[in-house]
């Protein structure tokens, strides 16, 4: 069976395990072996998102070490990918591991980004019988390019309908420490989100972005919203065999 | 933290909430990206119409010393001048002298964002001259004593019933919030100004360097009337305004239109050199362009972040960024707002006054994916980051965190460690009670937000505990 | 200016150079096109047809006759409907031998006399091109002086067919003049307006408010 080796952002691994665990089942349905690099840590994004960029390099430095050997990566997080294969070259540029920084990105996909373009598969076995919106997580849009990979993975979700909502590629308003160091804006931005949301008539928001749905919940909760959220993972790993 | 970065924060915070303000800007925006939708269908090939944009730029700012004096020869031999201004006093001096010169009373100003950027207006009204932003947008604002809002649309944030009581109250004899009749009041006001003025000033979206021209676009045309009636004509623009042929602005003009306000094309399109010609029997008899400096020469140094200076100052980054939408043009407290406001504006006033504004993103991208000219917004926002951390001074709190975080991050034991004590304290505090107050370490995130679930066993543990005997 | 009043002048051009010492560093994404101006635009069909389209779009009167006498005498029946201002005209041979009919009982001033004043109600000229792809007109300081396209309230063009060129391509490579005869050019895309007020288009901000091209076929 082919390998993959999972990628677990800090975060997930801390505050949403049952995202890791919900990838780590829907990869081992659809015929992979799955492993589990103890030894990550972080793969640097938060101290380069703020500048940080001579703290974040030994993470970084640290990540190639620990997947050195994996053939495929994968992550259920946008933003995470994004760091390794986008940022890695520039943040280890003229270093000597700048050609190891380049050759990861190629092995390192995101959740969706793998089951369709590596796996080649949009059905597996899922079934959510509710009605769901989709938000396109920004790095998972823009700098990944990933539009129709989640959704062609929900519309093979039996029972699933999933309704798009007004303004879907508009940022949440994460942002990493933008999110609590200009809390103010962030909500402002968090709320139009649920509001768009709300109008789309879904009872649950996903995404490929765990960050942006800690943001989005939080959001909900505070609104007293009814809507909830939940991982694409999660959603695929709801198996449709009783 | 300075106090320009305090008053910022200051300031967003009341904008953010403010849900009136909101609307405004949700409904301009709306009313924007419907527009652009419609414009980007005379794009066969919207992406290469951006890269053929790009290009030209690029070959301008690449060679900007060639063609700098092209473009100074060129306007030279149509019998105008040209003074190159290190500095904005420079550029405001020669001005001011030049009117002093000419016995200048009054001036017309059409929309300048490098006058803007100079404070040109209060230096010539201390000299008892009048000036009058000619923009009806600009004339707006400047009757209520504020910047512009948005480089395009200066008057965005008003409503029209704002306006016609500042009509009222300002200009008197009009008593009504009707659009049309707000513009002839506008209008007759301003016509006034157009025939008196004995200089006119304007900016210049491009200048054009083979044949020495000032490219003006307008939709109102009030370019035309002041580069028409007044004897002199004073064109200001940034040096990174050259662009190399006449040529390129078949691309260029429809693009600016495009991005700017969703139009195929602005309704006056004006290129304008030298003072008026032999033949001509209407037109100024001197032509001065001042080429500014004013720290585009230091971004240009930066090999990085040279691309900066692409800028078509078309508006569609502020268009499209969500911080704009809720905090506003007023907030950033600079001539440049918005995304390229923020990129920029460290590098001509200083990294240090104006690190938080590249702070002061999500970096969703949005920007970078508009721009007409492909400048990666986003990433120029982060360069800015590594750049304060490197040069500037970040609070020590700060520095000190991530030196912490790299520690704590250097091994997976610590990772567990530091997030189960983490979790472990944040539940007994909020067992007591103490989300959302003071006593709340997550407090930045639960002033507005509910608290994440802190779930006792982590990913790791949960899958050693599942995947043991494998 | 003499170089030694202007320092700035050596010390801009310097610092440019030194800058550019160093290339910018480029990156750009995979899948960079070079694309042909005629791959970024559709192709124009007929262009009179695009031209007619162009003007309902942007709101320029566009009236199509079968010859410049039959212009000329669309253009009078046009002043006839509104008494209001002044008749500024340019002095171009063509429009001089239709002062009878323009200027009957109006005041009708010639651009060779200054330029449009104040009170101006109407300005009549020629046009260097028109443009099929936006519906636009092409005006130079050859065309009644700068300021006869924008002075007035209305503005009407008189052209013929043969100025019609398809697209802003060709128009700028007519355009382009080594000898730089022309001070001030203007490519007009239908008539003044403004959106500044809660984004409400209002026709006639300080240009025209009535932009009529009349195009004979002859």
């Amino acid at each position: 069976m082919p390998k993959v080796s999972l990628f677990i952002p800090c975060f997930v691994d801390q505050l949403m395990p049952q995202v890791g665990l919900d990838m780590a089942t829907v990869l081992r349905r659809v015929g992979y072996d799955v492993t589990f690099p103890e030894v990550q840590t972080c793969c640097g994004q938060p101290g380069f998102n703020s500048g940080y960029w001579n703290d974040a390099r030994p993470l970084a430095e640290r990540f190639l070490r620990v997947f050195h050997d994996a053939e495929l990566i994968v992550s259920p997080s946008g933003s995470c990918t994004t760091m390794v294969r986008v940022f890695y070259p520039q943040l280890l540029q003229n270093t000597p591991l700048q050609n190891d920084a380049e050759q990861i990105g190629r092995r390192t996909f995101e959740f969706s980004e793998f089951l369709l373009k590596v796996a080649k598969i949009t059905d597996v076995g899922a079934e959510f019988p509710h009605k769901v919106t989709y938000h396109d997580a920004c790095h998972a849009l823009r700098e990944l390019h990933l539009k129709q990979e989640p959704r062609a993975l929900l519309a093979a979700v039996r029972g699933l309908e999933l309704v798009e909502m007004p303004f879907s590629e508009e940022c949440c308003g994460f942002g990493g420490t933008f999110s609590t160091k200009f809390g103010m804006i962030s909500s402002a931005m968090g709320d139009t989100k649920a509001g768009n949301a709300a109008k789309s008539g879904a009872e649950y928001i996903t995404s490929t972005d765990p960050s942006c749905l800690m943001q989005i919940e939080g959001i909900l909760r505070h609104r007293k919203s009814p809507l909830g959220t939940v991982h694409l993972a999660s959603i695929l790993a709801r198996s449709a065999e009783r | 933290m300075t106090t320009t970065a305090q008053e910022f924060l200051r300031k967003a915070a009341e904008k953010s909430a403010d849900m009136a303000h909101r609307q405004i800007i949700r409904k301009n925006m709306d009313s924007y990206d419907e527009a652009v939708a419609n414009g980007r269908s005379r794009f066969q090939n919207w992406q290469a119409a951006r890269e053929k944009c790009q290009a030209i730029k690029r070959e301008a700012i690449e060679h900007l010393d060639h063609y700098l004096e092209r473009f100074e020869s060129a306007v030279q031999a149509r019998g105008g001048k040209v003074f190159w201004a290190e500095t904005g006093e420079q550029a405001r001096q020669y001005i001011v002298d030049l009117a002093a010169k000419h016995n200048v009373r009054t001036i017309s100003k059409s929309k300048s964002m490098v006058a803007e950027e100079i404070h040109l207006a209060p230096a010539l009204e201390e000299k008892g001259i009048s000036v009058f932003e000619t923009d009806l947008g600009e004339f707006i604002v400047q009757l209520r004593k504020e910047p512009p809002y948005h480089i395009v649309t200066p008057a965005m944030h008003l409503s029209r019933a704002q306006i016609a009581e500042l009509f009222k109250e300002k200009l008197g004899g009009i008593d009504t919030d009707d659009p049309e009749q707000l513009v002839t009041a506008a209008r007759t006001t301003l016509r006034r100004a157009f025939f008196t003025a004995e200089m006119g000033i304007t900016g210049a979206n491009f200048l054009v360097a083979d044949q020495g021209l000032a490219a003006i676009t307008t939709n109102e045309g009030n370019a035309d009337l002041g580069v028409t009636l007044p004897k002199i004509h004073v064109v200001i623009a940034g040096i990174e305004k050259v662009i190399p042929r006449l040529q390129d602005l078949a691309i260029l003009w429809p693009v600016l239109a495009s991005s700017g306000t969703g139009q195929p094309i602005s309704v006056y399109n004006t290129l304008v050199g030298g003072p008026r010609g032999t033949s001509e029997c209407a037109g100024p008899e001197e032509f001065h362009v001042i080429l500014l400096d004013n720290g585009r020469t230091d971004l240009l140094a930066d090999p990085e972040q040279r691309e900066v200076l692409h800028c078509i100052r078309c508006g569609a980054c502020l268009n499209a960024c969500p911080v704009y939408r809720n905090i506003g043009g007023h907030t950033y407290g600079t001539t440049y707002s918005g995304p390229i406001g923020s990129v920029l504006t460290p590098h001509l006033r200083g990294l240090n006054q104006f690190q938080h504004l590249s702070y002061a993103s999500s970096l969703c991208g949005a920007c970078a994916e508009v721009c007409p000219v492909k400048i990666d917004l986003h990433h120029h926002l982060l360069q800015n980051r590594r750049n304060a951390v490197n040069l500037a001074d970040r609070p020590a709190s700060e520095r000190f965190a991530f030196k912490m975080w790299r520690w704590s991050m250097g091994s997976a034991g610590r990772l567990a460690f530091f997030g189960a004590i983490g979790k472990f304290l944040l539940r007994a505090l909020y067992a007591l009670g103490a989300q959302g107050t003071a006593l709340d370490p997550l407090r930045p995130w639960t002033k507005y937000r509910a608290a994440p679930q802190l779930p006792s066993k982590s990913f790791r543990v949960q899958w050693r505990e599942q995947n043991a005997g494998r | 200016m003499p170089a030694a009043e202007n320092s700035g002048r050596a010390a801009i051009l310097n610092r440019v150079r030194a800058a550019l010492k160093t290339p910018a560093k480029v990156h750009d994404s995979p899948g960079h096109v070079h694309a042909g101006p005629g791959e970024i635009f559709p192709p124009i069909g007929d262009p009179l047809e695009r031209f007619r389209s162009e003007c309902v779009g942007n709101k320029t009167e566009l009236i199509v006759t079968s010859s410049f006498e039959a212009s000329l005498a669309a253009a009078s029946s046009i002043l006839a409907e509104s008494q209001a201002g002044e008749i500024f005209v340019q002095d171009a041979p063509e429009l001089r031998r239709a002062a009878a009919q323009f200027g009957a009982g109006r005041s009708l001033r010639w651009s060779c006399d200054g330029g449009p004043l104040e009170s101006t109600g109407v300005t009549i000229t020629l046009a260097e091109l028109l443009v099929a792809q936006y519906g636009s007109v092409l005006i130079s300081s050859a065309c009644g002086g700068r300021g006869a396209s924008v002075a007035a309230p209305v503005h009407i063009v008189l052209a013929e067919i043969d100025q019609l060129v398809p697209d802003l391509e060709t128009a700028m490579q007519r355009t382009y003049d080594p000898a730089s005869r022309n001070s001030y050019l203007c490519l007009i895309t239908g008539s003044s307006r403004t959106a500044d007020i809660e984004k409400i288009l209002v026709m006639g901000a300080h240009g025209p408010k009535r932009l009529i091209v009349i195009l004979s076929q002859s």
